[in-house]
């Protein structure tokens, strides 16, 4: 467990850190790690059990996958992966000591991941006009409760970028481990995605 | 602006979006009909896994990481594609 010692455990601005000095650094609270392990770990077993049973059904499942509207889900999957992309770059101001700029970077991040819950509601809201449900059928079961699962956390996301932007615009001086904490969960919101959008909308 | 243009970051996100889109048009042609098809469901799965790795290796900066960490996410990207591929082809 050496890395843990290399961990800045002050969590404030230390000016430019370089690469070699970012070595055995773990990104934020190690805590937030447990916790996006366990989520991985539990995503990880609704992907194994809708692959599961789409190999019991598979044509139920194909046939249900037709539904969707894979334009939303494609559009969103590229706002997550850019609004992540601004996180990253918020991060890497931030921990430079462009405070003003990591704002800036953070403020458009959170402006790109509202608009996912957004495109989700209109991609919901006509399924559900045409009276699909989750108790349609198994596929939309694991679709709805996979995506809405996944929505909470996109807003609580939404929470958290937010209280990054506060933090960075405050007077005090911004807590680098926080704003690093908050781009894991972040990003962790964006894999989970990734992994949802081949699952639901593309793989046959 | 331009320093952001030329970060390595976006070098990766400008890799993820192309691949993305790739993926979106090739379900979205006509021709792409919703039947079981094992080619178009290995290269989603693996297209998606790499995805995923670039994202937890750079955005997540796990190749900083200490070696605990970097083999937790590498091992649960490579265990969950592994087991996914497994139950397609098991059915």
């Amino acid at each position: 467990m050496t890395g843990v010692a290399a961990h800045n455990p002050s969590g404030h601005v230390d000016g430019g850190q370089r690469d070699t000095a970012r070595r055995n650094h773990i990104p934020g609270e190690s805590s937030m790690w447990f916790f996006v392990i366990g989520d991985l770990i539990i995503f990880g077993a609704y992907f194994v059990a809708y692959v599961y049973y789409r190999g019991r059904q598979p044509e139920l499942f194909l046939e249900s996958q037709a539904r969707l509207n894979l334009d939303i889900g494609a559009a969103n999957t590229i706002v997550l992966l850019t609004s992540s992309l601004f996180v990253a770059l918020g991060t890497a101001a931030a921990r430079s000591g462009k405070t003003a700029d990591g704002a800036r970077l953070f403020g458009i991040a959170l402006a790109l991941g509202a608009t996912f819950p957004v495109l989700k509601l209109f991609e919901y809201a006509p399924e559900i006009v045409a009276g699909v449900t989750p108790g349609t059928n198994l596929f939309f079961m694991y679709y709805f409760v996979m995506t809405g699962l996944h929505l909470c956390h996109v807003m609580l996301g939404l929470v958290i970028l937010s209280f990054v932007i506060r933090n960075l615009r405050g007077p005090a001086a911004p807590k680098i481990s926080f704003v690093e904490t908050a781009a894991t969960y972040w990003h962790m919101v964006d894999v989970l995605w990734l992994v949802l959008f081949a699952l639901l909308y593309v793989m046959r | 602006m331009t320093v952001y243009l030329r970060n390595p970051l976006t070098i990766v996100w400008a890799l993820l979006t192309a691949v993305t889109v790739v993926s979106w048009l090739t379900a979205r042609d006509p021709g792409a009909a919703h039947v079981l098809n094992a080619t178009v469901t290995v290269v989603v799965l693996v297209i998606a896994a790499v995805k995923s790795q670039l994202v937890i290796w750079y955005f997540m900066e796990v190749r900083h990481a200490p070696w605990w960490l970097k083999a937790t996410m590498a091992g649960w990207v490579a265990a969950l594609f592994a087991l996914l591929l497994g139950l397609y082809f098991g059915r």
